[in-house]
């Protein structure tokens, strides 16, 4: 049955290594001075080796404790980090990665990032003014449109982005944590609109640390475990071995 | 609980060049409007230089070049634009950030823009040269045309030195220490406040090390003098625009798709 689905993403070999200096010599003066001194590296593995396909329409969850790469992988399957040399990353249509703030200018105002943001998703001017009040209106920042973000709370900036991430309607959604800011109301709100997007065929990567959430709206779930891939498939399976985890 | 509905939206047609202008004009309102004297400040700036060299050159130097003021304007205009291009886009993968890392657009599109938004500054310095050029009784002639050519190559080299300089400053910052020195001694070397003949007279060379001082050459004939640009310093500054350019495209694709990561 998942063979005649269309395939919106598709990771082969992931891997990720960073490479950390314990100091950064930046300048050449640094350089200079600490030439009989070696730039202490360290590498570390963020990733290890992870393969999965996602199709058109699903709703992926993505769980594993602080540090095991979660958020890395994210921006790799957003295509803001590149994987290591033999990974292969296929997306499929627009992406849009939607975590705190993510994407927008602060020194810029809400209708400002909305059109930029809504740019950059692939919208002409002409498509976003005709979703702009609709974007502000879900987003409640009617009295704010000419503000600069940055005067804004992190919950006005959540909505703001979530709102244009639902309107402009990115094919692949990452949701990074997005429901751990905002209130009750809003949050009852972007299900209601989530649930709708899925409807339509939305994919969506969600990263959460709520076993509740997942188990309610995704349909399979990777687990990570200090970078590897230690499940991906059935969520209750999933969540299970993500419980057991040290 | 308020009805929500999302409207369909088309997303075949390539809006590239839209969103460039998009990116552009903001960045143009964010840098003039965001003080009370607004685009007034692209104009005072370099009637400020012009003042001080004024002062410096014709009146304590007594240097002998007619038109003075109007031979600095013209100069100093086109200097503005490369200045602000290549160290004011120094940090564009910085503060630009925002709109790379986690969406498909390109990084060409995000200097396009940034260098769209200096130009439509340098287009209003140009219009009021031009109508000082009229007020002062200089020939106006039909080669004004050919400083579209001009400015393309300025354009192109400047952009491309930009790409260079932002690259170098991800990987190493002391290009920021660098670079006014660089600068500094181009200006010296570049025929704004003397002629060029002085310049080639001593340092024959010049025409082909210092991009800079064949622009400002060609700019003058063009605009000031009614005279067509010299040709063959023109191809010579459409070599060195290319070879920057081609240079730039090749360090932000190779040290720019990092920049996310180490910045």
């Amino acid at each position: 049955m998942a063979g005649e689905k269309e395939i919106a993403l598709q990771l082969e070999n992931v891997r990720k290594t960073f490479v950390v200096s314990n100091k950064t010599f930046l300048s050449i003066k640094d350089r200079l001075f600490n030439l009989h001194r070696k730039n202490e590296k360290k590498t570390i593995q963020a990733l290890k080796n992870v393969n999965l396909e996602v199709y058109k329409g699903e709703c992926i969850g993505i769980v594993g404790r602080n540090g095991s790469g979660k958020s890395t992988l994210t921006r790799i399957m957003s295509g803001a980090y590149q994987p290591d040399k033999g990974g292969k990353v296929k997306r499929n249509g627009t992406h849009l990665l939607m975590n705190l703030g993510v994407g927008f200018s602060h020194e810029l105002t809400a209708r400002e990032n909305v059109y930029v943001n809504g740019s950059t998703l692939g919208l002409t001017v002409k498509e976003i003014d005709t979703i702009f009040h609709d974007i502000i209106k879900f987003a409640e920042l009617e009295e704010f449109v000419d503000t600069k973000i940055k005067y804004f709370s992190s919950g006005m900036v959540q909505r703001l982005s979530f709102s244009i991430a639902m309107y402009a309607q990115a094919d692949i959604l990452f949701l990074d944590e997005v429901f751990a800011v905002g209130d009750n109301k809003f949050k009852e709100k972007a299900i209601e609109m989530l649930e709708k997007s899925w409807l339509k065929g939305c994919t969506t990567i969600m990263v959460s640390h709520s076993n509740a959430l997942i188990e309610k709206y995704c349909s399979k779930v990777l687990v990570l475990n200090k970078g590897k891939q230690v499940h991906y498939g059935d969520v209750k399976e999933g969540l299970k071995i993500y419980d057991s985890l040290e | 609980m308020e009805e929500v509905t999302t409207k369909h939206i088309d997303k075949t047609k390539s809006n590239r060049w839209e969103r460039i202008w998009l990116l552009a004009k903001i960045e143009f309102k964010l840098r003039y409007y965001e003080n009370s004297l607004g685009l007034l400040w692209a104009l005072i700036k370099p009637i400020a230089h012009m003042l001080i060299y004024y002062v410096a050159f014709k009146i304590i130097l007594s240097i002998d070049i007619p038109n003075y003021a109007l031979y600095l304007f013209c100069g100093l205009i086109v200097w503005n634009f490369f200045i602000e291009a290549s160290s004011g886009l120094m940090n564009i993968l910085r503060t630009k950030k925002y709109l790379y890392e986690y969406s498909n657009m390109s990084k060409f599109e995000i200097y396009l823009a940034s260098m769209l938004s200096i130009s439509i500054g340098f287009a209003f310095n140009l219009i009021i040269f031009i109508v000082a050029v009229i007020l002062s009784d200089l020939p106006l002639s039909g080669n004004l045309i050919y400083f579209a050519l001009i400015f393309l190559i300025l354009f192109t080299f400047s952009m491309g030195l930009a790409m260079i300089l932002s690259s170098i400053s991800i990987i190493a910052t002391d290009i920021k220490q660098i670079w006014p020195l660089i600068i500094m001694g181009l200006f010296w070397l570049s025929p704004i406040l003397f002629t060029y003949e002085n310049v080639q007279e001593k340092l024959p060379f010049m025409n082909y090390s210092n991009p800079m001082a064949g622009i400002i050459l060609n700019s003058r004939e063009v605009l000031m003098y009614a005279h067509p640009p010299d040709w063959k310093l023109m191809l010579v500054n459409i070599g060195h625009a290319l070879i920057f350019l081609l240079l730039g495209l090749y360090m932000v694709k190779k040290i720019g798709s990092k920049a996310s990561e180490i910045l």
